[in-house]
């Protein structure tokens, strides 16, 4: 619905504002985003899909380690680790006053560089974001069959050569999909870009709705966004599709080879960087400011901003797990073709920016409110109440809860369920003392995967949030915005530990251990 | 001339008590198709892992064509052993086309030369037609002749084939097995495969190694190895078969049967007679002997009688012809003394 509702924008009337920014901001939105595309992808490729395989193929000091610290970036949001960079490189940071007390290093205002560029957001991006391309790559790896590259190595063909011509083109669908995921975090972020000051659609959509006033045109961006997210969706179902004939075995794995001395360092010292980079850094920077912060934190009203934050998530979350299950359900007795593209529709909004989903279901909800009012008289206010932004992040993070319990009800066989039936249980007996228990790990998961991305979640709760109502990541964002970073790094803290949940979580998923 | 020679080749996996591999020793001539035989865990892929260079020995050393490629110390790498292997899942590279499969290896010819020799291993293998095809797009007897012509290709100095019939079905793996061994020779080349079916040594192997818990029990022609059985558990492996204690206080066979045999060997204390060995004889005939049936059991190709001989009772399994009709829940049978096999335990 969202997305219809937006792609009526295209024939709305268009104000002078549209004018201006057709002109004047389109295209610096299409170059930034393609810049930032490119370069993201670049980095974070590199690192992630070597680091894959060095993980899946190698033995060296600290790889166990490595392997689930290299997944640890995910769980900082790109804006949170854009403003804790932005405060280790600034003039008055511990890291720079340090150096430059020790050793005399002055590189001028900004240790080494400006940060806040479009070059800088690369950075940030790729290694908040070089995860996914790992963890999909990764698992790829671990599954991939060892005699394929025995039977390269028998065909007298080096390492070198299997590695580039036959492990990376079969990973090639694995890659894709994930850097697909990277692509989409980045056409949803706003936060980032709007702190390091690239403007792109996001940041278009929000100064058309609240700079402007604008609602038409903040739309038409929005359907902007939309064909870009649109050309990622096809491209990631295509290479999935791929995916089937791509040499995975059951059968033998490879086993790991153990790499002695300085290359196994060289290895060691190449998995640090993202690490350092994309997690450590700005996770240190962001504790040593809480230091400072803390009590004041915990002083302003910090009880309602942690009790709304959490409550509006496992609220959501629980709606959330509710309907995938009932679904998942339902489709597992009854193989309803029209339930199912209802399954697969109402899980497309993961790939949805929040500001499109955010923008889509106000009209909506304001074109309710407006036929209740011409109808019945009735003065029903959904805008800006929980309602409405519990309804978004179903809409946004549908998917999550439903893939999860989706995976995990794949590994349960139909014929339980029959039995079940067979033996006289109801429906509803075989759901709750059946299908629940058995699903009780996915739904865990499921839930908590949901709850964490609605803690996170920046742009959508922005845009449809109660009057002066506040969520750890709003707070973090806004006191980052206003240059008070040090005051923001105690919410930015809480939403990374919370964050480090799924991790591991993600972690014992695709622990599949190797000799 | 002698291709391969294993020699007190050792293998022990970390962790485990006993050797996978003990002391293997064999000389394997060329053009040879020689088979390892054993059931699963006894040593049979390690061996043919430790010739591809994917396993390291723990002592002992395999030369090829006289070059020492692997020892106790020292390891050629798999990429400059020179050896072709077919593998048990075939291990084609699924974003490959046939045709790109088979040319994987000829990267040392040049363009013309590559071209030649994959013209040839297509139409060794019978493959025309399909060059352009991607490995989900065939069959799996399809496949497999892919992976067999892929390995090929390069002329390996020794074929490796594990499991070569494993994942065929059933109903065409004679045909498969007999296409196998065709284009094996036509090619000209050693081979070595690693099977769990006697079937597969008896329809094409020169020579078959029985291999139990890492030690060779027995090698020879396959025919040798189902006449003459080393032991029981050769004897049982290649089929049924009667296998009765000869004490040698007791004149049981000569009692029973009305044989003698000769005792050379006094750890062979047990005969093997396969079923197929008895003959159904007239009643009271000269050498004959009398057995109830138990038991009848209709095979198809044959009829299975399970006996007992009414002098010192003991069970015998007999194959008869399908159409034989037991009237009396007797019979009279026979057996040579060639088809008596002196076994150990």
């Amino acid at each position: 619905m969202p997305v219809l509702v937006i792609f009526s924008g295209l024939w709305q009337d268009a104000g002078i504002f549209w004018m201006h920014i057709r002109t004047e901001l389109v295209p610096e939105y299409i170059k930034n985003t393609l810049i930032l595309a490119i370069g993201v992808s670049t980095i974070s490729l590199i690192f992630g899909v070597n680091l894959a395989w060095f993980i899946s193929n190698f033995d060296f000091p600290g790889r166990n380690f490595f392997s689930w610290a290299l997944i640890m970036p995910i769980a900082i949001p790109a804006y949170i680790s854009g403003f804790a960079w932005a405060g280790i490189l600034d003039y008055t940071s511990p890291a720079y006053t340090f150096l430059r007390n020790t050793f005399g290093w002055n590189t001028g205002q900004f240790l080494f560089f400006d940060i806040l560029s479009i070059s800088g957001a690369i950075v940030i991006f790729s290694f908040a974001l070089y995860p996914y391309i790992y963890l999909i790559a990764k698992a790829y790896f671990d599954r991939q069959s060892a005699t394929m590259f025995e039977a390269s190595a028998s065909l007298g063909r080096s390492k070198i050569y299997t590695y580039f011509n036959l492990a990376l083109p079969m990973a090639r669908p694995a890659i894709a999909a994930g850097l697909s995921l990277v692509l989409m975090e980045i056409l949803n972020d706003y936060g980032l870009v709007k702190y390091f000051g690239v403007d792109t659609f996001t940041t278009g959509i929000f100064s058309a709705w609240f700079a402007f006033g604008d609602k038409s045109a903040a739309m038409k961006l929005a359907v902007y966004l939309m064909v870009f997210v649109l050309f990622l969706l096809i491209f990631e179902k295509m290479q999935r599709r791929r995916m089937r004939y791509s040499g995975v075995s059951e059968g033998k794995l490879m086993s790991r080879i153990k790499v002695p001395g300085f290359g196994g360092w060289l290895i060691s010292f190449f998995s640090a960087i993202p690490f350092l980079i994309g997690f450590a850094f700005p996770f240190l920077q962001l504790v040593y400011w809480s230091f400072d912060t803390w009590e004041q934190f915990l002083s302003q009203g910090f009880i309602r901003l942690f009790a709304n934050s959490f409550l509006l998530a496992a609220i959501s979350a629980l709606i959330v797990m509710i309907s995938s299950v009932l679904i998942i359900y339902t489709l597992r007795l009854y193989n309803s073709r029209r339930l199912k593209v209802v399954s697969v529709i109402s899980t497309l909004g993961y790939a949805l920016p929040g500001a499109v989903v955010a923008l889509g279901l106000l009209v909506i909800l304001t074109w309710t409110e407006n036929f209740f009012i011409r109808q019945w008289g009735l003065k029903i206010v959904i805008t800006g109440t929980w309602f409405g932004l519990i309804y978004a992040y179903l809409v946004r993070f549908m998917a999550v809860g439903y893939q999860s319990v989706e995976s995990g009800s794949e590994k349960i066989s139909k014929s339980i369920d029959q039995a079940a039936l067979s033996l006289g249980a109801g429906k509803f007996r075989n759901l709750w003392f059946n299908s629940l228990p058995l699903l009780r790990a996915s739904i865990v998961s499921g839930f908590l995967l949901v709850m964490i991305d609605v803690l996170k979640e920046l742009p959508l709760t922005l845009l449809l949030r109660p009057f002066n109502f506040d969520t750890l990541a709003i707070r973090a964002f806004e006191y980052a915005s206003d240059e008070r970073v040090s005051e923001a790094a105690p919410a930015a803290v809480m939403i990374v530990l919370a964050g480090l949940v799924p991790v591991l979580i993600i972690n014992r998923l695709i622990g599949r251990r190797k000799v | 001339m002698i291709v391969l020679e294993a020699f007190n080749l050792k293998k022990k996996y970390a962790g485990e008590i006993e050797f996978a591999v003990n002391d293997f020793n064999a000389n394997i001539l060329k053009g040879e198709i020689v088979a390892l035989l054993g059931e699963s865990g006894c040593g049979k892929t390690t061996i043919l892992r430790m010739i591809a260079g994917f396993e390291k020995p723990d002592d002992g050393f395999l030369k090829l064509k006289s070059q020492k490629i692997a020892s106790k110390d020292f390891v050629t790498a798999p990429e400059k052993r020179g050896i072709g292997i077919v593998f048990q899942d075939y291990a084609l590279f699924p974003h490959k086309t046939v045709n790109e499969n088979i040319l994987f290896g000829l990267f040392r010819l040049n363009k013309d030369e590559a071209q030649k020799r994959l013209i040839e291993m297509v139409a060794l293998t019978g493959l025309k037609g399909l060059e352009k095809r991607y490995p989900h797009e065939l069959s799996g007897g399809q496949q497999q002749r892919v992976a067999l012509a892929r390995a090929l290709a390069p002329d390996p100095a020794i074929l490796l084939l594990d499991e070569p019939f494993s994942n065929l079905d059933a109903m065409r793996k004679n045909e498969l097995r007999f296409e196998l061994r065709d284009i094996i020779r036509k090619a000209g080349t050693t081979a070595i495969f690693v099977t769990h079916d006697t079937r597969d040594v008896l329809a094409i192997a020169d020579r078959v190694f029985v291999l139990k818990k890492g030690v060779t029990i027995q090698q020879g022609t396959p025919e040798e190895v189902y006449r003459k059985p080393a032991d029981s558990y050769v004897a049982s492996f290649f089929g049924k078969t009667n296998i009765i204690a000869v004490d040698s206080n007791s004149m049981f066979l000569e009692d029973c049967f009305d044989l003698t045999i000769q005792k050379t060997d006094h750890e062979k204390n047990l005969v093997s007679i396969r079923p197929r060995a008895f003959r159904i004889a007239e009643a009271h005939t000269e050498g004959a002997f009398e057995a109830k049936v138990l038991e009848q059991l209709y095979f198809g190709e044959f009829l299975e009688l399970i006996c007992e001989t009414l002098k010192q009772p003991t069970k015998l399994v007999v194959h008869a012809d399908p159409d034989f009709v037991v009237s009396s829940g007797k019979i009279w049978l026979c057996v040579q003394a060639e088809d008596v096999t002196l076994i150990k335990h």
